[in-house]
């Protein structure tokens, strides 16, 4: 799989405008390329093509933390409303902090923090109405308010761009239909930055997020604390969430169809399955950022819509196969 | 029952006299009244009558389309979540008529409204066809969660298609927004005209559609032909909701909370054809006033109709999904 998304990488960064054969690229990766094809791949495509699949890496696992955490299958970020409210962080971020001519009066760099924080109060929103409700019991529940919720955040942000100006709309829109066109190595450094973070976190919790696969009380006669490890999980799944589209946009369905492509091929309970899980998110969010710009090029397709085309039949069979097991 | 009729028609009435002086010039009654009375062509009089008389008429017709689509759905399908904006029907039609435009170029009046009936009807069909296969048990939920996804798929086509195609993308994209403003007359015909074809044919289902309220065996029991009543009153919803997304592109959750709040307005359980009637005045009154509200919290700017109805719809979605069993929501 390593050997997957190096292939992946190395001709994503050769398609573009002009085509560099897979060879130009690695000499230019290791530093024998000619002065333009060195600009070209390490400014210009570089960032892009490795902050595509670092983001990936983190929907990857949020959707997998979030599937453990949850206990539920069709659980994801961009399911439960998490998505979109990152979104109406950022977009609320760029409103509040903007003086009459479109500048920002904070730093940009405060962006990520916005983002975290909608995304955190929508999925306490959500966490609360589930545990308000009386039959919380059915899984069903959760993504249910979550999609409501996230229709919800839509609105919000619509309406926010409508007030503002036209420059800013244009700014955010792109950035929501999830697109990874403006990318920097400071970008880069950000979410590779926080996958890094994340990684002594998961390996403390290996073994809990093992355990809270079985039933409440088993789990509890284990030795965990289940509640505690529960909420550990979901806030760092939140986090990692929040941290990939503060950089890349709200591109969603990847937290939920990485974890189920690592189960297929690994199963769920072997050593590499979160491993497998971002590799897989890495190679989805490329593949679908590299189709997105060279299907249709010169125009650019939102990244977001491609993974929304694979996720949602996705999403449905999993209901059906949900539903046909109950029955 | 006729002191809520009363109500409505009062309400609608006075919803429909705000939409022609409110917005972005406030105009008092004296000027709306010599527009209509003695004509006259300065700005405000066409404003008044070729703005806001035609954005008025259209927000009544589609209100009442989509409102009564919501209610055929629910009714039949016993499921108060059912509506034509969540389940993937609205989505369907949008579907259809961006892809048309994007194959054949610039599309008559006629061929746009037969596309989104066609749309219309095959998301209806591939949305009924999947909770089908989920099995009786699965409750009104699951309904919705198929609904949903299919509709983001094919918003996310549709996205697509928008962006190949970049003359599609220029006319398509207002209309997608869903909204009643400055729609072309002609739509409101095809919209009529869904919305007459599907009175007709409630007053025609009426006694059925009040049997189906007992379980399926005994409504058979009775002499009703169920598979018959369930797919007709579906497909007069999938026409429905064509019509409005002809109107009007595709406007979510005024299927979903019209029916709800005129089944509250009486304290009896009216029939289908005393409910459909007390709908589809809901309905409109709704759309009516979200129109107004979408001219005036953003102005100058305008609001997407879809956003302002989120803030209701959403809300109220979330209590029905709250109550304690979604069947004593009683349908």
């Amino acid at each position: 799989m390593l050997l997957l998304l190096a292939g992946c990488l190395i001709l994503a960064t050769g398609l573009g405008s002009s085509f560099i054969s897979p060879s130009r690229v690695a000499a230019a990766l290791f530093g024998h390329g000619s002065r333009t094809d060195d600009i070209i791949i390490w400014t210009l495509r570089l960032p892009r093509v490795a902050l595509a699949t670092l983001a990936g890496m983190a929907l990857g696992l949020s959707g997998a933390i979030l599937q453990r955490a949850l206990r539920n299958p069709m659980a994801a970020p961009s399911i439960l409303g998490i998505t979109d409210g990152a979104a109406l962080g950022v977009v609320t971020f760029l409103w509040l902090f903007s003086d009459e001519a479109n500048v920002l009066t904070v730093s940009v760099h405060w962006q990520p923090l916005a983002a975290i924080l909608g995304a955190c109060v929508f999925a306490l929103l959500v966490g609360m109405l589930t545990l308000a409700d009386r039959s919380r019991r059915d899984p069903l529940r959760l993504i249910l308010y979550g999609i409501a919720l996230a229709a919800l955040a839509k609105a919000c942000v619509t309406l926010m761009m409508i007030v503002g100006p036209v420059y800013r709309a244009s700014q955010a829109l792109q950035w929501i239909t999830g697109s990874v066109s403006a990318a920097h190595w400071m970008d880069v450094g950000v979410v590779a930055a926080g996958l890094a973070l994340s990684l002594p976190v998961l390996i403390l919790m290996r073994l809990p997020m093992r355990q809270i696969v079985l039933d409440q009380q088993t789990a509890v006669t284990t030795g965990l604390a289940v509640d505690r490890s529960r909420i550990g999980l979901l806030v760092l799944s939140v986090l990692l969430t929040a941290l990939a589209i503060s950089q890349v946009g709200a591109i969603g369905f990847v937290g939920l169809i990485a974890p189920h492509a690592a189960r297929l091929f690994l199963g769920q309970f072997r050593p590499g399955y979160l491993l497998a899980t971002a590799l897989i998110g890495g190679i989805l969010v490329l593949a679908a950022d590299t189709l997105a710009r060279t299907i249709a090029s010169p125009l650019e397709l939102p990244a977001g819509a491609v993974t929304a085309l694979i996720g949602a039949p996705l999403f449905l069979s999993l209901i059906l196969r949900r539903h046909r097991r109950n029955g | 029952m006729k002191r809520s009729l009363l109500l409505l028609l009062l309400t609608l009435l006075v919803a429909v006299i705000a939409s022609l002086h409110l917005g972005v010039h406030v105009y008092g009654p004296a000027t709306v009244w010599s527009t209509f009375a003695s004509g006259g062509d300065s700005m405000h009089d066409i404003i008044i009558r070729t703005l806001r008389l035609p954005r008025t008429l259209n927000a009544v017709l589609t209100g009442a389309a989509l409102s009564l689509s919501g209610l055929f759905m629910q009714a039949v399908t016993r499921n108060p979540l059912a509506e034509p904006g969540l389940l993937g029907v609205n989505a369907g039609a949008a579907f259809a008529v961006a892809g048309g435009l994007a194959l054949f170029g610039a599309l008559s009046i006629t061929s746009i409204g037969v596309l989104a009936i066609a749309g219309a009807l095959a998301a209806a069909a591939l949305v009924f066809g999947l909770s089908g296969a989920l099995g009786p048990e699965t409750g009104p939920t699951g309904i919705l969660l198929v609904g949903v996804t299919v509709a983001a798929m094919l918003a996310a086509l549709t996205q697509l298609i928008l962006l190949l195609d970049e003359t599609a993308l220029e006319t398509l994209l207002f209309w997608l927004s869903g909204g009643f403003a400055d729609r072309p007359l002609p739509l409101l015909w095809i919209g009529g005209g869904a919305l007459l074809i599907a009175v007709a044919g409630a007053a025609f289902l009426a006694p059925s559609i009040d049997a189906l309220r007992l379980d399926d065996h005994s409504a058979s029991g009775i002499g009703v032909n169920v598979v018959r009543t369930r797919l007709v009153a579906l497909t007069l919803a999938a026409v429905l909701s064509a019509g409005a997304v002809a109107m009007s592109g595709p406007v979510t959750f005024i299927g979903l909370i019209a029916p709800h709040i005129a089944r509250r307005l009486t304290a009896k359980r009216p029939g289908f054809a005393a409910l459909a009637v007390l709908t589809m005045l809901t309905g409109a009154i709704i759309a009516v006033f979200a129109d107004i509200l979408a001219r005036l919290i953003v102005a100058p700017g305008e609001a997407p109709i879809g956003a302002v109805l989120a803030f209701v719809g959403v809300p109220f979605l979330i209590h029905l999904l709250r109550a304690k069993r979604l069947r004593e929501v009683g349908v």
